[in-house]
């Protein structure tokens, strides 16, 4: 299968501040790719050198088979594209704006703009300026999510919305997706990216810091056991001997630790062996993931290791 | 933060906490506005009564000026003829000069405010703010105060220039206080239209048409009772403030009408912002249609731009009327004049014709300054991130930026065309000479190729330097200086303005490779802008 995009070494400066510093992403055409990363890590960025707003200093960009930036209008026929922060025309109704960028797009199909609409419960008769920013953002979810594309492209699509509609949004998602088309989805909401992405890539100062599917990065990582046992000196002994534990520490009656992958079947035998009252486990979340990235800039930020 | 006023001990709430602190980030915001509309207004101000004082050194000349000026056309679009009997020097820059500068100083207040009172609320900065212990009245303050500054700055620096020549500085200080007076009302009106408009453009849109109907009462009361003996002129600020007379009676007391005005407008503001919600009018937000039939670039910029479209267009053309029938009063004046008569070798033809060349130069600017604010519009659709929305789309950036230019073209075009047909009707009908329709539409056919320069330029520097588009409104500001006050100023100063290279009509023959020259070159700058905006980054 092609990629849909393929980015290899971009780099992207605006002045002296380096927003993309050798950035590689690549997503598959028609799987949803989850892009993480905090503020001002180069998610935007990307996004708008794939629309061809912004040009690239140096790398190679493909999208769908093209040059983003050469053949833009070409290629905008085959996507679609939500921004995080949706400015609407002030006189425009919703209404006029979703079918104006549907029809510049070639056209949309009206049964599925009008669902969405309904399911989204959005009022198309307000004026571009009266809206509040969750219902500026539905516009566009909708002018884009009901237009016959092959690819979408969402910058933190759904800030603004309240729970209800984001699990409307995950719905609408799936939709697409099972239609065959790819999604390329940047978020800082991690549960909804671990709830439709297959692939993640998690961006850090403009690189690609992680990527893969989840279960690939879980893999790499720990799983954290809490565990209360009879005796707790012994656990301790035991387990402190074993290779691929880590951050050991222990309350009254409880041990708490991380184990690698590989270290799950001694440390088990090692419980075993102390008595087991109760035991957790799990593994770790895309927050986790995402939080170990960033460990380093925690911990300068100096939040506690518990809380990691 | 320095927006925070300090919370208030006693409890009660107070509609004017932290009326200092948004006070002190209006003026900050505003500093270097003020300075450049100080300095300019100042600036022309004593140039042009300098000029008055050479090209106008006797008596005689003087007199067959107030002829001149006296006549319907020319009155309605200047003052209410204080001290014609005798002109002075000063009575010529009140009556002639004292409107140039309260009209632009009023639409100067009347921005101000509702740029600090609507704008920061349409966009949510004043959300923020009003978060903080920040009253509901202490934005309308803020914006009330931010242009009273400006506008004393502006009388401020008048008054310093007209010290620096022989008028009387009594007068100067009265045409002065006038000036200040007036726009202190119009910023009251702009405060009260900012209450009652739903967004920040209808409140700019509604105080603008108030200082245009305070203009068209004093146009009509003047024409119809010289000295403001009619009941319009009372109606209307710029009416209160031209009967203080300078130079002439130097009265003070129409002033305190002004001030009275300004007060309860004042009020009446203040009355109304407990009415309204924060981001809303007081006129209701009306629904619109669930459906659209915009489908094309071109559909959704007319939509965007007929309004500013349709003013620019009456505008120039309503100045092309008032200049066509003010014609006759230029044959009068020199007919009246055998030692003026001689200045024109071809008689009062000649002195038609030249009076006629300046005025088509005007209408020129005025279509330069719409190019101006029409990639203006583009720059703002740009840094609002609009254009990315559009460009996201199968929308090439030369189709939407060449929709743009292409109308902003078109309109001064179309506008400058209308402008001679009707100048030249209203000149053929009062000079009872039917060439002159031919005449003057010729001649404002042949700024047309000036105005695309102005509309080159600020393609370039939307493409090349998108920041600095303030130079846009400086060359604007610098071919509208030359182009009216060319003849005082030193020679090769005109030397960037594309209306130095192209024929003065009718007054100079025909001269076709300079408006070849200058349409070529008004070519190739929207051509290189548009390469230039097709190969940068997008703002947003």
């Amino acid at each position: 299968m092609t990629d849909a995009i393929a980015i290899d070494a971009l780099v992207k400066s605006f002045g002296r501040k380096r927003a993309l510093d050798g950035l590689d992403l690549h997503v598959a055409t028609g799987e949803v790719h989850g892009f993480l990363g905090p503020n001002g890590a180069g998610k935007s960025t990307t996004i708008r050198v794939l629309l061809g707003l912004l040009r690239p200093d140096s790398g190679s960009v493909r999208l769908l088979g093209g040059d983003p930036w050469g053949d833009a209008v070409a290629l905008h026929r085959r996507l679609a594209y939500v921004p995080g922060d949706v400015t609407l025309w002030p006189t425009l109704t919703g209404g006029e704006s979703i079918d104006l960028l549907g029809r510049l797009r070639g056209g949309l199909d009206p049964h599925r703009r009008d669902d969405l609409v309904e399911r989204f419960e959005l009022d198309t008769r307000v004026k571009g300026r009266a809206y509040s920013k969750g219902n500026r953002q539905k516009v566009a979810l909708v002018a884009a999510l009901a237009a016959d594309v092959e690819l979408l492209l969402m910058d933190e699509p759904t800030s603004g919305l309240d729970p209800l509609m984001e699990a409307l949004f995950q719905e609408v998602v799936r939709e697409a997706a099972a239609d065959g088309r790819t999604v390329l989805l940047s978020s800082h909401v991690l549960a909804q990216v671990e709830a439709l992405a297959g692939r993640v890539t998690i961006i850090r100062n403009g690189r690609a810091a992680a990527t893969g599917t989840l279960d690939d990065l879980r893999g790499l990582t720990r799983t954290s056991v809490t565990a209360s046992v009879h005796d707790l000196v012994g656990a301790q002994t035991a387990l402190g001997g074993l290779p691929g534990v880590h951050h050991l520490r222990h309350d009254d009656e409880r041990v708490t630790f991380e184990a690698e992958a590989t270290a799950l079947d001694a440390v088990l035998s090692a419980l075993a062996r102390a008595g087991v009252r109760s035991f957790v486990a799990h593994p770790p979340t895309l927050e986790d993931l995402f939080l170990r990235e960033y460990a380093d800039e925690l911990a300068a930020a100096r939040v506690p290791e518990d809380e990691r | 933060m320095t927006l925070a006023a300090p919370p208030r001990t006693g409890g009660t709430t107070n509609a004017l906490a932290g009326t200092r602190g948004l006070v002190r980030l209006a003026l900050r915001a505003d500093r270097f506005r003020v300075l450049v509309w100080a300095l300019a207004v100042g600036w022309l101000v004593t140039v042009s009564v300098q000029a008055f004082e050479g090209l106008y050194a006797t008596p005689e000349s003087r007199a067959a000026r107030a002829r001149l000026i006296s006549s319907p056309a020319a009155t309605a679009l200047g003052g209410p003829g204080f001290g014609l009997e005798d002109y002075t020097t000063g009575a010529m820059t009140a009556n002639e000069l004292g409107l140039c500068v309260m009209l632009p100083v009023a639409i100067m207040a009347a921005l101000a405010v509702t740029r600090h009172l609507r704008a920061p609320e349409e966009d949510g900065r004043l959300e923020l703010v009003r978060s903080q212990p920040v009253g509901r009245d202490a934005p309308v303050v803020a914006g009330l105060v931010a242009a009273a500054v400006a506008t004393f700055a502006v009388g401020a620096a008048t008054f310093a220039g007209l010290l620096t020549t022989s008028l009387d500085p009594r007068g100067s200080a009265v045409l002065c206080a006038a000036v200040v007076v007036q726009a202190l009302v119009f910023a009251a009106v702009s405060a009260i239209a900012s209450q009652v408009s739903g967004s920040a453009r209808g409140a700019s849109g509604l105080a603008l048409a108030a200082v245009g109907a305070a203009f068209v009462l004093r146009a009509v009361g003047d024409v119809r009772g010289p000295r403001s003996t009619s009941v319009w002129t009372w109606l209307s600020p710029f009416g209160w403030s031209q009967a203080t007379a300078p130079y002439v009676l130097d009265r003070w007391w129409p002033l305190l009408v002004g001030l009275a005005a300004a007060g309860l407008a004042t009020a009446g503001a203040f009355a109304l912002v407990g009415r309204r919600d924060h981001g809303s009018g007081l006129l209701p937000e009306r629904l619109g249609r669930a459906h659209g039939r915009l489908a094309s670039v071109t559909g959704l910029l007319w939509r965007r731009q007929r309004v500013p479209v349709a003013s620019w267009s009456l505008a120039i053309v309503l100045c092309a009327l008032l200049v066509g029938l003010l014609a006759d009063g230029v044959v009068e004046f020199v007919d009246d004049d055998p030692d003026l008569a001689r200045l024109f070798p071809a008689g009062a033809a000649g002195a038609v014709a030249s009076v006629l060349t300046l005025y088509v130069v005007f209408l020129a600017v005025l279509a330069a300054a719409y190019v101006g604010t029409a990639v203006g519009a583009a720059r703002s659709e740009e840094v609002s991130g609009r254009s990315a929305a559009l460009l996201a789309l199968p929308v090439s950036r030369t189709r939407w930026l060449g929709a743009q230019v292409g109308l902003a073209a078109l309109v001064a075009t179309a506008s400058l065309g209308v402008a001679g047909l009707v100048m030249g009707l209203a000149a053929a009908r009062t000079l009872d000479d039917p060439d002159q329709v031919a005449r003057l539409l010729g001649a404002a056919a042949v700024t047309v190729p000036g105005v695309l320069v102005v509309l080159g330029v600020a393609v370039v520097v939307l493409g090349w330097a998108p920041r600095a588009f303030g130079l846009v409104w400086a060359y604007v500001a610098y071919v509208g200086v030359w182009s009216m006050f060319g003849a005082i100023l030193p020679d090769g100063t005109g030397v960037a303005s594309p209306f130095t290279y192209l024929p003065g009509l009718p007054a100079e023959p025909m001269d076709w490779s300079g408006a070849i020259g200058v349409t070529a070159t008004a070519a190739v700058l929207v051509a290189f802008g548009l390469a230039g905006f097709r190969r940068r980054d997008l703002a947003a």
